[in-house]
């Protein structure tokens, strides 16, 4: 199974701005894929077609065969919710929430919140967060808050995780713990990872490193 | 999504209050206004319903119009009479013209409670110099207790003492504090169409509040009829019935097989319901006012709410909840406000009613002894605010509930929330 892009293009606008063009590309699963390029290469829109956040003007994508833009929106909530995880420059938590909670929002949508607390815990830990597990967003550093919404994406075990500059509002040392946890969860986990990032070294953490300009791919390896 | 819902509401208790106190004030005024009016009209209603007949039965008598004579003077064969001197005057009978068959009808009728015969008669009553004119009216007063609660009105003597005979009367309160009269003493009675003044003695007397009935005079039907110089005349039958809010119904039926003008009390009565008609539109508009007000609190509430969680819809959306979940999670947010203002507001309002009934309000009567005011507490009243509460909040909320569900996770992220 994996992620199939088929002669993906798009374009929004009055007049038509194109962003992508001709994109074709398959990403196997436990992959780890850096999507790289200078700003306004088109990136991060590839990232948001791909992971169904954004639908292709042409073209199609497949996820575990399944063409994404052909769901209802029924199918590619649930998908979004079981079998993707999103990490994103800006954590996004909940300030209502606590971290336990934050953490568990996508078990909730499925009443998991109980069966899965005992994970959430687990990930919690793992990410050296334990004695903040009942703190809110507002008491926590950029650093942690980033920590905690990586562990929300994977709560539910998702066989793809899609990250857009998770590193980019983070110091060194974050960001690089930050990629270290991406790492443990491609190699241990066995999780599909595709990241954008303009950072070349973390970038060349990545398996693969493909390179865009002008919303086309000039390389792929 | 109603624990992320009560989360978001919590976070902001200020607002949250406020706006649930909107809905709360709305319910409790509706259930307060509500009580009060409705206490009173029922109050009133109780009144007409009870003082005198439902159904009233009386010989017809129509004012003669211009052109009422037109066709039996010439028939068919006319376009338009122009009268030099137009006829005038009152055609009609005296009485009832066949009592027995009404009598017969009404005994047999299962919706009847009771009813009386009634001879009723303009009267001069004098003492010394005091002189009123009223009506008096002859029945049998076993039968016209039965019909109004009249009897429950005495506070001097015995209503049926005017059955006893030789010309006994009961008075009302007001009748006698304007003859100047006492218990015991005899008063002189010219009564309708006979010129010779007749005494009476004054047997009873009744107080009902009522200014209207408190100047009329009871006396034995047997008593007015030979007075009246009509022996045996009816021109009155007082109706009960088992269940008041038939009276339109049958009265209207009545009519339409008799000479009588048949009319229920609702008839006699028009202006006084027309009244109770205003009051009750005055009352729902007053409500509806505040309920929209207090929706309009929620809406802004939300729809402020909505722009400032733009992020927290687009992580939602990216997390797997739909455009539905998205609705709930505003929506429950003005319902759980609707619902607690409404519920205290109820609990509230019933205390408030509570309170109203013990409050000393108007001048003690017979049929409210404690002159307090008469609040309704019933079931509908209630059941009308709690659902007007839940409404006005459930349409304040959908409008920003929907509009969140069409926000796209895309867009949000894009540009930066």
């Amino acid at each position: 199974m994996s992620i199939v892009a088929e002669h993906i293009g798009k374009a929004f606008g009055n007049p038509p701005v194109r962003i992508l063009s001709d994109i074709s590309l398959t990403i196997p699963d436990g992959d780890f894929v850096s999507l790289t390029g200078r700003s306004g290469a088109g990136k991060s829109s590839l990232l948001y077609v791909l992971s169904s956040l954004d639908s292709p003007t042409e073209g199609r994508v497949l996820i575990e065969g399944v063409d994404i833009t052909q769901m209802s929106s029924k199918q590619l909530h649930a998908t979004r919710n079981v079998k993707i995880g999103f990490v994103f420059q800006f954590h996004y938590l909940i300030a209502e929430l606590t971290v336990l909670e934050n953490v568990l929002v996508p078990a909730l949508k499925l009443h998991q919140e109980v069966s899965r607390r005992p994970r959430a815990e687990n990930l919690i830990a793992k990410f050296g967060l334990s004695d903040k597990m009942n703190r809110y967003p507002r008491q926590l550093s950029g650093g942690e808050m980033q920590r905690v919404a990586i562990a929300r994406a994977l709560i539910m075990q998702p066989k793809y995780l899609f990250a857009d500059e998770p590193t980019g509002a983070l110091d060194t040392i974050n960001g690089e713990a930050v990629m270290s946890i991406l790492q443990e969860c491609n190699t241990k986990d066995g999780t599909t990872v595709i990241m954008v990032t303009h950072d070349p070294d973390f970038a060349k953490m990545a398996k693969r490193q493909i390179r865009m300009a002008d919303g086309r791919i000039i390389s792929d390896g | 999504m109603i624990f992320i819902a009560l989360r978001y509401l919590l976070e902001r208790k200020k607002q949250t209050v406020l706006t649930l106190l909107g809905v709360f004030f709305g319910t409790m005024a509706y259930v307060g206004v509500s009580g009060f009016f409705v206490g009173f009209q029922g109050f009133m209603v109780q009144q007409l319903v009870n003082n005198a007949a439902q159904v009233h039965v009386e010989a017809r008598k129509d004012y003669l119009t211009e052109h009422v004579l037109d066709g039996p003077f010439f028939g068919k064969d006319w376009l338009h009479a122009f009268w030099v001197s137009p006829p005038a005057g009152v055609e009609g009978f005296q009485e009832i013209q066949n009592p027995s068959q009404w009598y017969q009808r009404l005994a047999a009728d299962p919706r009847v409670e009771a009813y009386v015969p009634q001879l009723s008669a303009p009267a001069l009553f004098t003492l010394g110099r005091n002189s009123v004119g009223t009506t008096i009216m002859g029945c049998d007063p076993k039968k016209q207790a039965r019909v109004t609660t009249i009897a429950d009105y005495m506070i001097a003597g015995k209503f049926t003492d005017i059955a006893v005979g030789g010309n006994r009367i009961v008075m009302g309160d007001e009748l006698m504090k304007r003859l100047g009269a006492a218990m015991s003493q005899t008063v002189m009675a010219t009564v309708g169409v006979n010129p010779v003044p007749v005494p009476f003695k004054v047997v009873g007397r009744f107080y009902s509040g009522s200014r209207g009935l408190d100047l009329q005079a009871f006396a034995a039907i047997s008593d007015i009829q030979r007075t009246n110089l009509t022996p045996n005349q009816v021109n009155e039958i007082g109706v009960r019935l088992k269940n008041y809010q038939d009276a339109d119904t049958m009265a209207r039926t009545w009519a339409m097989s008799s000479p009588e003008r048949v009319e229920s009390w609702g008839d006699q009565n028009a202006n006084i319901l027309s009244v109770f008609a205003i009051q009750t539109a005055l009352r729902f508009s007053m409500i509806v006012t505040i309920l929209v007000v207090a929706g309009f609190g929620i809406y802004n509430i939300l729809n402020m709410t909505v722009n400032q969680k733009r992020q927290d819809i687009a992580i939602l959306r990216a997390l797997g909840y739909d455009a539905f979940d998205v609705i709930m999670l505003f929506f429950s947010q003005g319902m759980i406000v609707g619902v607690i203002g409404g519920a205290c507001g109820l609990a509230c309002g019933y205390l408030l009613c509570a309170y109203l009934q013990t409050i000393p309000f108007m001048v003690a009567t017979p049929s409210n002894p404690q002159g307090h005011l008469h609040i309704a507490l019933n079931f509908k009243i209630f059941a009308q605010a709690a659902f007007m509460a839940i409404f006005s909040a459930a349409l304040a909320s959908i409008l920003p509930a929907r509009a969140a569900s069409k926000l796209t996770p895309i867009d949000i992220i894009r540009i930066g929330g």
